[in-house]
């Protein structure tokens, strides 16, 4: 080979090296996003490798498609009623991975028949249902509940209106342990989805909750869909 | 070394030699694309699915829960036998379904196209429905629409006739029934009682009126539009001029009259708040069809108009 060429030589073996990298990070995704695919949630979710990979691939979905909702930490927003997706506590199922992908793609409340849709929360204030100071009274209940400080007097009849005229044991349970069939959340774990603060469950209570969540697989590809429900699981389940 | 590094002094003409190859690598990856053949038909179950019918992939996880759902077990529960049921029951479903779109059912079946316009006003108001309006909202609203609210009024009224030429009258006129009639109300006005009209004056009871109270709409349908004007304005006890009506001249007396009466926000706010979450859901099909009107391209024929 004459000297003319002699410096084609080096850039060649650089991108032919480069290129077998590429080739070679390529097969592995491919690998990997097929077995994250082919294997049950269960499997997924007990292999950490796969949660590793998937929780990669799914971080930018999930500030694309997500954060505007549930917050770039998965903390949730209070303000608009969107749960926290990294405390382990489920509106809807047990918070498998599988639960979670269903969740993603059919959504909440989303017009689709799949969707979650079981159950509203009724406007209670707004409707008529219950008085402002029986509002009140039920919300002294809700802080007893939870050991915080509460007004006895006031979560006595609180108790009573939760049983009785509200009706709320319908959807929360008598013990107030919420139903996860249905989305009613649990009302002793001190977690609430528009705020904590009795002017914050007093104002779910008087206005209701009817949260609503897109169907992502409209939008989104089967596999984005199960690594975002991977992500959601490894995040929640990490601690 | 020396020679090895020569190799990369600059010689102008070698700026030719790599766009030149980069045009060529364009040229056959251009090729390689225009001559390759159409994407094959897929042999095997993409991961994620449970079955491919006619290329159209069924999700595994929707095979699951309905596994789940029909059986009432979790999938790892449910016996192959019902797993191998439930997969059929959907595999014949989605072929079904795919003859339905051969078969063109939304342009020809009624209950299909009306299901297809409900789906998707549902969908358009799944939206809007999040939206919990606030007291004031509703209070503006219900200030809107107050005749919605309404509760209907009632009365129990008589109502007398003087049929004209009628009874021992073969030759009254009209004029003079009205002058009889005007007679019988400034009796009855001055506390005579109705026997009593009904006696001296050639009265009789028109039987339009129920017997006992009635909702206004049902007496405007037994009185007829004329009469039940008439008795609308009517309060307790009060006695109307004589109206002349296609088959005498009637006197209305009216013993009991609740008018209607639009109810207080309080009262029907649960009304209200369903009222609003209507009309924001009718608010957004109706949004969706004007934007699908400005999207579409529709064509009237000759005379025709919508």
């Amino acid at each position: 080979m004459s000297t003319k060429w002699k410096w084609a030589l080096p850039l060649c073996a650089a991108v032919g090296i480069g290129l077998a990298i590429l080739w070679l990070i390529h097969v592995r995704t491919e690998r990997l996003q097929h077995r994250l695919l082919a294997a049950a949630p269960e499997t997924v979710a007990g292999d950490p490798s796969l949660l590793r990979f998937a929780s990669a691939q799914a971080r930018p979905l999930y500030a694309q498609h997500c954060a505007v909702c549930h917050g770039p930490h998965l903390h949730g927003n209070p303000a608009i009623g969107a749960p926290n997706l990294s405390d382990a506590v489920w509106l809807y199922g047990t918070g498998s991975l599988y639960d979670i992908e269903r969740t993603l793609l059919y959504g909440i409340r989303s017009g689709e028949d799949q969707s979650h849709n079981e159950a509203d929360m009724p406007a209670f204030g707004l409707r008529g249902i219950l008085t402002e100071g029986q509002i009140r009274s039920v919300v002294q209940y809700l802080l007893q509940l939870n050991g915080r400080p509460y007004d006895v007097q006031a979560a006595n009849e609180g108790r009573a209106l939760y049983a009785g005229t509200g009706n709320c044991a319908d959807c929360h349970g008598s013990d107030a342990r919420g139903n996860n069939d249905y989305g009613a959340p649990d009302l002793t774990r001190n977690v609430w989805n528009s705020g904590g603060d009795p002017q914050a469950l007093y104002n779910a209570i008087y206005s209701g909750q009817h949260r609503i969540m897109p169907a992502w697989r409209r939008s989104l590809s089967l596999e984005q869909i199960r690594a975002l429900a991977s992500y959601v699981y490894a995040v929640s389940h990490s601690s | 070394m020396a020679r090895f590094l020569a190799a990369f002094v600059y010689r102008p003409q070698r700026t030719l030699y790599l766009p030149a190859l980069a045009v060529v690598a364009g040229l056959l990856v251009a090729g390689a694309g225009l001559f390759r053949p159409a994407p094959r038909l897929l042999t095997a179950v993409p991961p994620g699915y449970v079955a491919l019918v006619n290329q159209k992939g069924l999700l595994f996880s929707d095979f699951r829960a309905q596994v789940e759902m029909e059986t009432g077990k979790s999938f790892a529960d449910a016996t192959p036998a019902e797993r191998r049921r439930v997969l059929r029951e959907m595999i014949n479903e989605e072929l079904l379904v795919q003859r339905a779109v051969v078969l063109d059912l939304p342009e020809t079946t009624n209950e299909v196209r009306t299901n297809m316009a409900i789906g998707v006003n549902t969908q358009v108001a799944a939206a809007v429905l999040a939206y919990e309006p606030t007291d004031a909202e509703l209070r503006a609203f219900y200030d809107k629409s107050r005749q919605n609210y309404t509760t209907p009024g009632s009365m129990t009224v008589q109502d007398l006739v003087l049929h004209v030429g009628g009874y021992q009258n073969a030759d009254q006129t009209l004029a003079q029934a009205q002058g009889d009639a005007a007679e019988a109300v400034y009796q009855l006005r001055a506390g005579a009682s109705v026997d009593y009209v009904l006696e001296h004056f050639g009265f009789s009871r028109s039987g339009r009126a129920a017997d006992g109270e009635e909702l206004d709409f049902a007496a405007k349908l037994h009185l007829g539009d004329k009469l039940y004007q008439v008795a609308s304005t009517l309060r307790d006890g009060e006695v109307s001029d004589p109206v002349v009506d296609w088959d005498g001249v009637h006197i209305l007396i009216m013993q009991r009259h609740q008018f209607p009466k639009v109810a207080d926000f309080p009262a029907v706010r649960d009304r209200v708040y369903l009222d609003f979450r209507n009309a924001a859901s009718n608010h957004a099909t109706e949004e969706n069809l004007g934007l699908l009107r400005r999207q579409a391209s529709i064509l009237l024929a000759p005379g025709q108009s919508e």
